[in-house]
């Protein structure tokens, strides 16, 4: 202790000052350091070097010596900064950059402003192409951060009207980085991102280099010839994999030919198109399967609302639409895009079949151009065959597996549909932006939304009512449409529905195997079957004795309506898209329907004096009731065993076709199958289970049923005249329901739905009490004959005898028995 | 009764099992987007709204006096420039003025207000929108209702019509008149006679939509969303900007047929815009400082850089230096990699914090 304390005081205040000097200067030491780090850091280092390059040529011409300065600066932070990793990882590109920055300091000296432009762009290129040697090592020798920061050293694609710049590989490093992605999938993003890039600014920098030759621009012209040379020093091994080593070293030559004639100031025409047909057909980044599949889908969709656009905007051979024109322009454009993008597959396969496609693309696309620009007006028969041709040819040289639908394909256009509506709002024209509203739904009815409705079916209401009448926080695009809503205000109710569609599609991307097909198909025809056949069954459970009658007309209907579906769906085979568009308001009548004839039902079996004096009857009355009366009531049950079926038939034609294009007739087949079974499993047992019940009883459980039903039917028919605007939408705020709510029971929390429901249960509660009421007064009536014979008699009341051969014998024994 | 209760069992099971969940897997759940604290962009905007709407409303208030000198004379320009001068010459300077003041106030919010999907509209309307004539498209969708019974349909964006009818770049919007301010001899560029009722519809529909704007911009709450998509959407555009300004009369001179960006340099347009945008970078950086740090200060230092760049340029035009049309093109290719590059930059983040980028 005592030498603690001693040693202590040892430790003098000199020592003090020296540790608290110490500390200073490492403090000190550290904030110096933070910025140096933030400076070293690769991405800063090289966007500062390039820009001291720049600064250089712009200062040549007033201060070279302040030029020569920046560049000496530039050459300073590259062996500072980024020369030791480039040189271990890339030594090849580091010696390119350590050798442009030593011809831009000659160039800056002799004030040569074109040399200088061209080892700008040798420097530059260069640390692309290090960087991206880096981040490769970096992830095949799993240290995430270094991956991390050198990605950061890299250019990307402007944005455009169809795309944005990428973030895949920044999304899938950082995911590297973290543990949560292996390196192959993180090293397949990085080289299809960043080749993709720089393909792109290869191709720009061509089209720079010949404009700016155009305009006398030396400097521009020279950097640009470098700079594509460059960015193809970075695809070269992908043209190697491709093509092979020899077309790999003509493209090099032909690139660094290019870049002479540049910097000599020569003319660049014959070294371009020698440099454009090294490249043709080549993509250095491969789509993968999926987008392949993606790009064909837009592509065959995009070119099938060509001429829909076109004969909308030409009338008697003059344009009357100019909006329309520019609109079948627009998706030419687009198909013709992706189909860019699929070309080279296309052109190494079949090479003659693909060449004619990309002709028969470059003359659509003249003759929509002469009409938008006021010259010559296709006829829109010649413009539908031109397009029709050229689907035909894509979809015999396309393989298979890209000529499924896709979701994502469909998300494309329908994104590209609203689009359309938004531009058409902001030209004052509501009519067409309400056309172009109802494609984009027709396209998401006829494709995505039977995979939602089994997968993803929280997302369906939601979509919907953005589509239509969607009310109160959100109005739905028909009503602000039809109510001639401001840009900003459709606009708004855009942006939330293209989160939804978002979030929907990436709920349901995903490959379509044929059991998940033939799933999809199987949900969904037991989910739109289940009603009907619960209410059917239970009906004809409840016909027993001489009621077993109707279950003819009952079945009859369901025929009917099986033969209406099977109609439905051949024709939607031919006009798929075109009926989507009525879907849902072709299920709204008929639920009206059927939910009317319902009702009239519910009543009528409520009313069971009337079937009891029917059956007291029956005898003496079966003549009269199968001539006049009984038809109404054969009719009605007709009816109602068709509008049970058919109501749902339309929609689940749709649905079920859908799945058709995607997989095969025979997948879907068994899936509906398999969902025929479990619909019919569901109304057997219904069946079984009343038949064996107490008569009593069975008519009990047979008018819950019945009610159950009615007012799922209610809430639902509703809810699809709220969709497409005959009734308003209140939403009811303070309740909260699920989906599942609404998919299953029709339950929605709206004001109209649940006050109908809530109407219809009133209606069978007091149909039934009704009943009751009537009925409990018929017995009264007539015990009082029978007290007035009982004083004779004196015994219970025995059954009539009636021939036991009679159908209503057993029944109408039962039946007074009970009363 | 042994038969019933299982088969009530069977119902009930097929029944619970048909309302039970999707039999397919569920989807995967969509990440919340962060949240920022982005009162400050709100705060900003709201203060240039108001500064804005004072310099409109005083605008109006002298285009008026325009026009009342113009209506007591019947509109008959040639008799008005002879008697009255001396009366016009300062109120159309005023006017200049204040159209000079009012214009860098939107400049700087003009990042916010354009990239913002709920308020783009305006700055279409504003400041973006091309007259039905060049663009009928993407056309600002406003009529001008003029006091004499015309109306000009889809004019173009109003600071544009206010600008050229103040400085006579428009033939169609100019008394005929020979109006030599400085009677020199020469009619020189700036010395013109506005046409009074186009010069008034367009100051009063101005000064409305000013305030429309002020209005929703108090009505607005600013998202994570709205603030990456503002940085995204307006950043990039500096190509056009730039061609916009190679095109102007700072550039071609007596060549140039741009009847805008007169008054007021576009470069000066682009420092303001992208002084707001640093504003709205700024909110939303401690986000992005939470995923990567590097990256956060790379953007912060490619937006100062982007800016600093331009002042550069737009000072040495100001102290007189002249550029050639290749320096031009130059520079705006220069301004193009660099705001290019923040883009991606701060694309790549908005991916890694799931904030979606609106279309």
């Amino acid at each position: 202790m005592l030498n603690l304390v001693g040693a202590m005081r040892r430790f003098s205040a000199a020592n003090a000052w020296t540790v608290l000097s110490l500390m200073v200067i490492g403090c000190l030491a550290l904030g110096w350091a933070a910025p140096a780090q933030a400076q070293d850091a690769p991405g800063q280092a090289a966007e500062t070097l390039r820009s001291l390059l720049v600064q250089a040529q712009l200062a040549m011409s007033d201060d070279p010596a302040a030029a020569g300065e920046m560049v000496q600066t530039a050459a300073v932070l590259y062996q500072d900064a980024l020369a030791p990793t480039l040189s271990a990882a890339a030594p090849q590109a580091a010696q390119r950059a350590a050798a442009g920055l030593a011809e831009a300091a000659e160039a800056a000296a002799a004030s040569d402003p074109i040399h200088l432009a061209a080892a700008r762009a040798q420097v530059w290129t260069a640390l692309l192409d290090g960087a991206m040697s880096v981040v490769q090592e970096a992830i095949a020798t799993g240290r995430g951060d270094q991956a991390q920061s050198w990605l950061l050293v890299r250019e990307f694609r402007q944005a455009t009207r169809f795309s944005r710049p990428s973030a895949d590989a920044a999304v899938v490093v950082a995911g590297f980085a973290g543990g949560q992605i292996e390196a192959g999938a993180a090293m397949q993003a990085v080289q299809a991102d960043l080749l993709d890039t720089y393909q792109t600014r290869l191709n720009q920098a061509l089209d720079t280099a010949a404009v700016a030759q155009g305009q006398g621009f030396g400097a521009r012209s020279a950097e640009a010839a470098t700079l594509a040379e460059g960015y193809f020093a970075l695809l070269i091994p992908a043209l190697v994999e491709q093509r092979g080593p020899e077309q790999a070293e003509a493209a090099t030559r032909s690139f660094a030919e290019l870049r002479a004639a540049a910097v000599a100031g020569q003319p660049l025409d014959a070294p371009l198109a020698q440099v454009r047909a090294a490249l043709q057909g080549f993509r250095a980044a491969p789509l993968s399967p999926t987008e392949q599949t993606r790009r064909a889908g837009q592509m065959l969709r995009f070119l099938s609302l060509v001429p829909v656009e076109y004969g909308r905007g030409v009338r008697n051979g003059q344009v009357a639409i100019d909006l329309e024109i520019r609109e079948a322009i627009t998706f030419a454009d687009g198909a013709a895009a992706a189909f860019a993008d699929l070309e080279p597959q296309l052109a190494s396969a079949q090479p003659a079949q693909a060449a004619d496609a990309a002709a028969r693309f470059a003359a659509l696309q003249r003759d929509l151009a002469a009409a938008g620009a006021g010259g010559a007006v296709a006829d829109p028969a010649a413009v539908r065959r031109q397009a029709n041709e050229l689907t035909a040819i894509l979809r015999e040289v396309m393989p298979d597996s890209w000529q499924r639908p896709d979701s994502n394909a469909d998300f494309d256009v329908i994104g590209a549909a609203l689009d359309q509506m938004e531009r058409a709002v902001a030209a004052g024209e509501y009519t067409l932006a309400e056309s172009a509203r109802l494609e984009a739904y027709a396209i998401l009815e006829s494709g995505p939304e039977a995979k939602l409705v089994a997968f993803a079916p929280q997302h369906v209401t939601p979509i919907e009512e953005l589509f239509w009448y969607g009310q109160g926080e959100q109005p739905g695009l028909a009503f602000l449409i039809k109510h001639g809503a401001s840009r900003s205000e459709i606009a708004a109710t855009r942006q939330a529905l293209d989160a939804r569609l978002a979030a929907a599609s990436e709920a349901i991307g995903g490959d379509s195997a044929p059991a998940v097909v033939a799933t999809n198909a199987a949900i969904i025809v037991f989910r739109e079957g289940l009603e009907a056949v619960v209410i059917l069954a239970a009906l004809m459970a409840s016909m027993v004795g001489a009621k077993r009658i109707y279950r003819r007309p009952m079945a009859a209907g369901v025929l009917l309506a099986l033969l209406a579906t099977a109609v439905t769906f051949w024709l939607a085979q031919q006009v798929l898209t075109s009926f989507s568009r009525y879907g849902e308001k072709l299920e709204a009548v008929v639920s009206l329907v059927a939910i009317g004839v319902l009702l009239l039902i519910t009543n009528w079996f409520f009313h069971q004096v009337y079937w009891k004096d029917h059956l007291a009857n029956f005898h003496a009355q079966k003549k009269a009731l199968l001539g006049s009366v009984g038809a109404g009531q054969l009719l009605g049950f007709v009816l109602l065993g068709f509008s049970s079926v058919y109501r749902e038939g339309f929609e689940t034609v749709l649905f079920l076709q859908a799945l058709v294009l995607e997989s095969s007739l025979w997948t879907v087949v068994e899936g509906v199958a398999i969902g025929i079974l479990a619909v019919l499993a569901v109304g057997v047992i219904t069946f079984k289970f009343q038949s064996r019940l107490p008569y009593k009883k069975m008519l009990v459980w047979t008018g819950v049923l019945i009610g159950a039903v009615l007012l799922m039917m209610v809430g639902n028919t509703v809810h699809a005249m709220q969709v497409v605007g005959w009734l308003p939408t209140h939403p009811i705020r303070w309740l909260t329901l699920p989906y599942w709510t609404g998919m299953w029971f029709g339950l929605y929390p709206t004001w109209e739905g649940i006050t109908a429901q809530l109407a219809a249960l009133v209606f069978v509660l007091g149909s039934y009490f009704l009943a009751e009421r009537q009925r409990g007064g018929r017995r009264k009536k007539d015990a009082r004959p029978s007290r007035e014979k009982a004083p004779a008699a004196q015994a219970p009341p025995t059954p009539h005898a009636l021939p036991a051969e009679s159908p209503a014998t057993a029944e109408l024994a039962v039946q007074r028995a009970l009363d | 009764m042994r038969v019933r209760t299982p088969l009530i069992a069977i119902i009930l099971l097929t029944l619970l099992a048909a309302c039970s969940a999707p039999a397919a897997p569920q989807p995967t759940a969509t990440p919340p987007t962060p949240a920022a604290d982005l009162s400050g962009i709100k705060d900003f905007l709201l203060d240039q709204a108001a500064s804005l709407t004072a310099s409109t409303g005083a605008l109006k208030a002298e285009t008026d006096r325009y026009y009342a000198l113009a209506e007591a004379a019947g509109f008959d320009y040639p008799r008005l420039w002879q008697e009255q001068r001396s009366e016009l010459i300062p109120v159309i300077e005023a006017a200049r003025e204040l159209w000079v003041q009012a214009s860098p106030q939107y400049e700087k919010m003009e990042g916010i207000v354009a990239g913002t999907p709920s308020l783009a509209e305006f700055d279409v309307i504003l400041d973006a929108g091309p007259s039905g004539e060049e663009d009928p498209e993407n056309a600002a969708p406003v009529d001008l209702n003029l006091p004499d019974g015309r109306v000009l349909e889809r004019p173009g964006n109003l600071f544009g019509v206010v600008e050229s009818t103040l400085w006579g770049t428009f033939p169609a919007y100019s008394a005929d008149v020979a109006a030599d301010w400085n009677q020199d001899g020469a009619v020189e560029f700036g010395e013109t006679l506005p046409d009074a009722a186009v010069l008034k519809a367009g100051a009063d529909a101005l000064d409305s939509y000013a305030s429309q704007l002020q209005t929703a911009a108090q009505e607005w709450s600013p998202s994570t969303s709205d603030a990456f998509t503002a940085l995204v959407v307006m950043v990039p555009t500096m190509s056009e900007y730039f061609a916009s300004w190679r095109d102007s009369r700072f550039i071609a001179g007596e060549d140039s047929t741009q009847r805008d960006f007169v008054a007021i340099s576009r470069l000066a347009d682009i420092q303001d815009i992208l002084g707001g945008l640093q504003i709205v970078y700024g909110q939303v950086r401690p986000l992005i400082d939470g995923v990567d740090a590097a990256q956060a200060a790379q953007i912060e230092s490619g937006l100062s850089s982007l800016k600093a760049f331009v002042a550069d340029v737009h000072q040495q035009e100001q102290g007189g230096r002249r550029y050639t049309a290749e320096e031009a093109d130059l520079l705006g290719a220069e301004a193009q990699n660099r705001a290019t590059a923040v883009t991606g930059q701060i694309a790549q983040v908005a991916a890694q914090l799931g904030v979606v980028i609106e279309e």
